[in-house]
């Protein structure tokens, strides 16, 4: 099986720049520089690269959306936030193969004509952040960043910024916002940050993952990348896999892969002999699946065929014998906990709904619960300034609309049928 | 020009016009909080969501451009679901108290959901997010946390407009609270527009707290006395009490603005006011009928114009008066009285605050005004040393104060003058030392213009007829002149202004039709 | 104000700022620094950083308290912040808080006597492969479970 990005994580020396070099490491952006731009560009259209964030944009397509002048400088922001609950694979790629996304970063910067990189780490990533930083210290002594990069008049700055504590500022306008130093709160758009984003500059932001596809893209081209995967969904992707599997972890597998075999054959299955009862595919953010829907490819448009997403790849294994109305509590707490406050129906009703599962789940819901929650949900979906309402709406939505029972279960008979508990 | 449809019906627009804006002017409401014309777009409350075709999902209305053939509907049931929804959500973290609540009557919150029939939110939670209870929290302005609706105008008002920051939200989600930082009150002197662009009750006027429920109030358009910015407001009164003065939006003079100062400025219409006409003689005060106070100041004049010449009478004008009045006034003084002596007083520093923005350091509303009507400040100088050579007899003088003479020295110099006649508003160190105090209408009770530092002529408005005794400055400058002969026919400042316009170059032209609500510039460029 | 950084704070507070491009987007690196150097943002540590890059404490504050982690309040020498979402509450997050809770005889949200250990539940902190999973200071702990927990503190007394 062709792998795009692990081939050499096992090999503890692989995050230094002379094992990566050695195993064939810089080579890419050598290429690169010798390529036209828009060449650089075209391959990656080619390569159907799929934004690996979450909300699966088309990396080529989305750089088209830079003004064509050059009059403003560009920016280059690489999300490293990886908040996304059920996801933590761009720390992987941070720890075990840093200098895939700097080589990634130079490719890009280079075909963008972008002189300026920010990598926006997520607070809690402190070693993380040690680790990338010490990898482009040594990509600069090497010239592979900074002034005139290997020979070339083609100059980079790279700098880490971290995070302080806030799922929000994965969305990418909340991430610029908190880059210039404000409370990550998204912006409105229109104007889009290829227009105007980080300092009021045209910017692009993409996920680490989505970055760290760019050298083997460059150094194989397009088509082949494609060709890893499925139509309009190219490459392979990192698959993260949690909850009480035999072997969680990451797995870069071709997009497309089923969920069945990623967490029966990859995964290795439940432990203990359970049994599977549900699975959030893409991240907490992504409707919720029985156990009798996995039978999916993972890629972005057969899992919206069956009324999901792929979102940030960050599969969640729910057994038999948990609580459906406490997994949803626990996930809407995260909401309420992490809404941003700007919008009405996201502020006020992240809050409510985290405070009426509450309720339901300790046995004191109300007739009608159920429904004021659907009705809720109505009236947040689709309204607000970032998804991150929408992202609270879908778990809830799709937990009811799959596990109803469980959820009357507790009005009726006024207890968790559980005992509160996982 | 870009045309659309909206609710049906075709609109033009210019170009970068937003939804809301478009909607505005052909008289469709599209409700919210967030958007307010002279901050930038926040798009945070989400209550202007409309239907615009070809997008799946609704829109809000405050920042979304016209584009040509563009098709909005804001009435439909969809839109009206969707509103109510965000109004319900809105409702669970507020208290629903409006009849203890200061902001009760213009409250937006409360506006909108009797429109919408809601009363209370049925996903309302007993335990609603506590927050902080009323503080002071500087300048004009208490806060009541716990009203807050999170719309961020007063945060972008003070990050846009003032550049003081001195609020912000703290925290996030449903716990982010409206707040200064502790020990760090409001330092700006543009607090009292924090209680206009607050939507609910949250940030209120600590000066007109509870003084007197809004339905009670009437209102006239009018120009904010306090300086020579002259911002357009609206004078909020209930029967000849005047209890607030609000910003009326004028772009090119004070936008939706205006500062602290000049917000107690109405209190000059309340308070040490001249009400009946007095006169003294024989070192007694005396109040007199209008007639005869009139008829004495007159004679007074007269006898002196008679016994010591034309040049032993002054006239001094006030810049606080209305181009109407100044203009009157130098007729009496060089075609009735004919005396060169008519300056005016410069009252320019006041408490000499100023800023780039708004607070201009003359105080006064009219210096513009008077002096394009040709009435010099260096002849005030003139008539001061004429007064301490005692060669002036007899004194009209217009206003409270001397030029920003303290007390003493006004009192010393009009102590020089035999015959001194006072037109004003105010108590004050003139009308102590005059023989004949003809007292005039306060900036509510009459109507005229004033012309601003930027050479804007700007109409004011009567809200209600002078109290007690007052009379309109016109008024007393055509009985005095009538008395001494003139024949005057003008009646009332329209008449005025119609012969400013066609005997002073700078106002050439103008009408009150033609300045409208927000004025011209004189002379082209004054 | 008698809060200030210490020198090498200072040199490090210069070249930060070289990297932006004005003194705002400085402001959450900032804090971290006075963070480290004062251990909690104290409202003098506040309105000390906002001096130092000329805004108001207001919007400095507005800033700290929109991120979880700045400590407003002061911490243990140990900050313990145990992941309370779901895939670790699928593998025993919450029996894992209730030892560790036991353990210290504190509640979540509160410091031991000694001021030793703080206890927080956080939301999910990216390392969901390796469930249950507490961050203590700047190093993450994985695949918890009660003994090694319990190695761990035994480790930090
Ligand atoms: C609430 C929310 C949280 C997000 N969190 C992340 C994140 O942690 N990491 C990430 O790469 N993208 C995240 N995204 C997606 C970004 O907004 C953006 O789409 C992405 O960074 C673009 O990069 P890509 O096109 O390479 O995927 C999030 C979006 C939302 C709405
Ligand atoms: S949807 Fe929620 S998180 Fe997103 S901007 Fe609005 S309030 Fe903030
Ligand atoms: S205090 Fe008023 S103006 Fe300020 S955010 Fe709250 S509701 Fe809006
Ligand atoms: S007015 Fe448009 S979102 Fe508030
Ligand atoms: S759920 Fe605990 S680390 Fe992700």
């Amino acid at each position: 099986m062709e792998l795009v990005l692990t081939t050499h994580f096992g090999n503890e020396r692989y995050r230094f720049a002379e094992t990566y070099e050695q195993l064939g490491g810089y080579g890419a952006l050598r290429k690169a520089l010798s390529m036209p731009k828009e060449e650089i560009v075209a391959e990656v259209r080619k390569a159907n690269l799929r934004g690996r964030g979450g909300a699966g944009f088309p990396a080529g397509v989305k750089w088209g959306f830079l003004p064509k002048d050059l009059s403003r400088p560009r920016i280059l922001v690489i999300n490293a936030d990886e908040g996304e609950p059920g996801t933590f694979k761009d720390r992987l790629i941070m720890t075990r193969g840093p200098h895939l996304l700097i080589e990634g970063i130079a490719i890009t910067c280079y075909a963008l004509e972008a002189h300026t990189c920010y990598v926006y780490i997520r607070g809690e990533f402190v070693r993380e952040a040690e680790i990338v930083q010490e990898a482009i210290d040594e990509a600069t002594a090497k010239g592979y960043l900074g002034k005139g990069i290997l020979g070339t008049g083609f100059d980079l700055e790279v700098t880490v910024h971290l995070g302080a504590g806030a799922y929000i500022c994965g969305e990418e306008t909340s991430l610029i916002n908190s880059l210039e130093g404000k409370r990550g709160w998204p912006r409105v758009k229109p104007p889009f940050p290829a227009s105007v984003g980080a300092f009021g500059l045209p910017t692009i932001v993409n996920n680490v993952e989505t970055i760290a596809d760019i050298p083997w893209i460059v150094t194989h081209g397009g088509e082949k990348f494609a060709s890893l995967g499925v139509e309009k969904d190219g490459g392979t992707r990192l698959i993260c896999v949690s909850g009480p599997v035999k072997k969680p972890g990451v797995y870069e597998l071709p997009v497309g892969t089923s969920l069945r075999s990623i967490i029966y054959e990859h995964a290795g299955g439940l432990r203990d002999g359970k049994a599977l009862k549900a699975v959030i595919p893409g991240g907490s953010s992504t409707p919720v699946l029985r156990a009798d829907e996995i039978d999916v490819g993972f890629d972005i448009e057969s899992m919206q065929k069956i009324g999901t997403m792929a979102g940030s790849g960050g599969v969640i294994v729910i057994p038999e014998g948990t609580c459906m109305v406490r997994a949803l509590s626990v996930l809407m707490n995260f909401y309420a906990h992490e809404s941003c406050g700007q919008c009405t129906p996201c502020r006020e009703g992240c809050g409510w709904l985290a405070k009426v599962l509450h309720r339901i789940e300790n046995g004191q819901g109300r007739n009608g619960d159920v429904e004021l929650i659907l009705e809720v949900c109505d009236n947040m979906l689709g309204r607000t300034i970032c998804p991150l309402a929408d992202a609270a709406v879908m778990p809830a939505q799709s937990f009811i609309w799959k596990f109803r029972e469980e959820f009357d279960g507790h009005l009726r008979e006024k207890k968790c049928p559980y005992g509160n508990r996982f | 020009m870009p045309n659309f449809t909206l609710n049906g019906i075709s609109v033009d627009v210019p170009e970068g016009t937003t939804v809301l804006q478009a909607a505005k002017t052909v008289g469709i409401e599209i409700p919210h909080y967030c958007y307010h014309p002279n901050l930038s777009i926040a798009g945070n409350c989400r209550m202007c969501l409309v239907e615009v075709e070809k997008f799946p999902k609704l829109q809000i209305a405050c920042n979304t451009v016209v584009t040509e053939g563009m098709v909005v509907k804001s009435d439909t049931e969809k839109v009206r679901q969707a509103v109510t929804g965000v109004l319900e959500l809105m409702l669970i973290n507020h208290p629903v108290d409006c009849p203890i609540c200061d902001q009760a009557g213009e409250c937006g919150l409360q506006i909108y959901y009797m429109k919408y029939g809601l009363h209370k939110s049925r996903f309302a939670f007993e335990d609603k997010v506590h927050k902080k209870k009323v503080q002071d929290i500087g300048g004009q302005i208490v806060l009541d946390a716990e009203r807050c609706i999170l719309c961020s105008r007063c945060i972008r008002f003070l990050q846009e407009v003032t550049g003081t920051s001195e609020l912000e939200f703290f925290r996030r989600g449903d716990h982010s609270e409206i707040s200064i930082f502790p020990g760090r009150p409001l330092d700006n002197q543009y607090t009292g527009n924090l209680a206009d662009i607050c939507p609910v009750g949250a940030l209120t006027s600590k000066d007109f707290r509870f003084k007197c429920r809004v339905w009670f109030l009437r209102g006239t358009r009018s120009i904010c006395p306090g300086c020579a910015n002259g911002c357009n407001v609206e004078a909020h009164f209930k029967e000849d009490i005047v209890y607030r003065l609000k910003p009326r939006r004028n772009d090119d003079v004070n936008r939706t603005w205006m500062c602290d100062p000049g917000r107690l400025e109405y209190k000059k219409a309340n308070e040490a006011r001249l009400l009946t006409p007095v006169v003294r003689e024989n070192g007694g005060l005396k109040a007199e009928a209008w007639e005869a106070a009139l008829s004495f100041a007159a004679f007074r004049l007269w006898e002196t114009v008679e016994a010591h010449g034309a040049a032993s009478v002054a006239v001094i004008a006030s810049p606080a008066f209305s181009n109407e009045e100044l203009y009157l006034a130098r007729k009496l003084a060089e075609e009735v009285l004919r005396t060169p002596n008519v300056g005016f007083s410069p009252r320019s520093s006041g408490n000499g605050l100023s800023d780039d923005f708004l607070i201009k350091a003359d105080k006064n509303p009219n210096t513009r005004g008077a002096q394009l009507l040709g009435i010099s400040e260096e002849k005030f100088d003139d008539i001061v040393r004429k007064i301490e050579g005692g060669e002036v007899k007899a004194l009209l003088v217009f206003g409270n104060e001397l030029a920003d003479f303290p007390g003493e020295r006004t009192a010393e110099l009009l102590s020089r003058v035999p015959f001194v006649a006072q037109v004003g508003t105010n108590e004050g160190a003139v009308s102590l030392a005059a023989h004949a105090v003809l007292p005039s209408a306060s900036f509510v009770e009459r109507g005229g213009t004033f012309t601003n530092h930027a050479g804007r002529v700007q109409r004011f408005w009567m809200g209600f007829p002078p109290r007690g005794n007052a009379r309109g400055g016109i008024e007393i400058l055509v009985g005095l002149a009538n008395r001494l002969g003139a024949g005057w026919t003008f009646a009332g400042e329209a008449s005025v202004f119609r012969a400013i316009a066609r005997s002073e170059a700078p106002f050439a032209g103008m009408s009150y039709e033609s300045l409208g609500e927000l004025g011209q510039i004189a002379g082209g460029k004054g | 104000m008698s809060l200030a950084f210490s020198e090498d704070t200072r040199a490090r507070h210069e070249r930060m700022l070289a990297r932006y491009p004005n003194r705002e987007a400085a402001i959450l690196p900032t804090l971290h620094l006075a963070q480290r150097e004062f251990g909690h943002l104290s409202a003098e540590a506040i309105a000390y950083v906002a001096s130092l890059l000329g805004f108001t404490p207001a919007r400095v504050e507005g800033v700290a308290t929109f991120y979880t982690m700045y400590n407003r309040k002061p911490v243990g020498k140990y900050h313990l912040q145990v992941c309370r979402n779901l895939s670790c509450s699928l593998m025993g997050a919450e029996h894992l808080i209730e030892h560790v809770a036991g353990r210290l005889g504190v509640r979540p949200g509160e410091t031991t006597a000694d001021g030793k250990f703080t206890l927080s539940t956080v939301e999910c902190l990216g390392s969901c492969g390796t469930a249950p999973v507490m961050q203590v200071n700047d190093d993450y702990y994985e695949d918890l479970s009660e003994d090694k927990v319990d190695a761990i503190l035994d480790g930090l007394r």
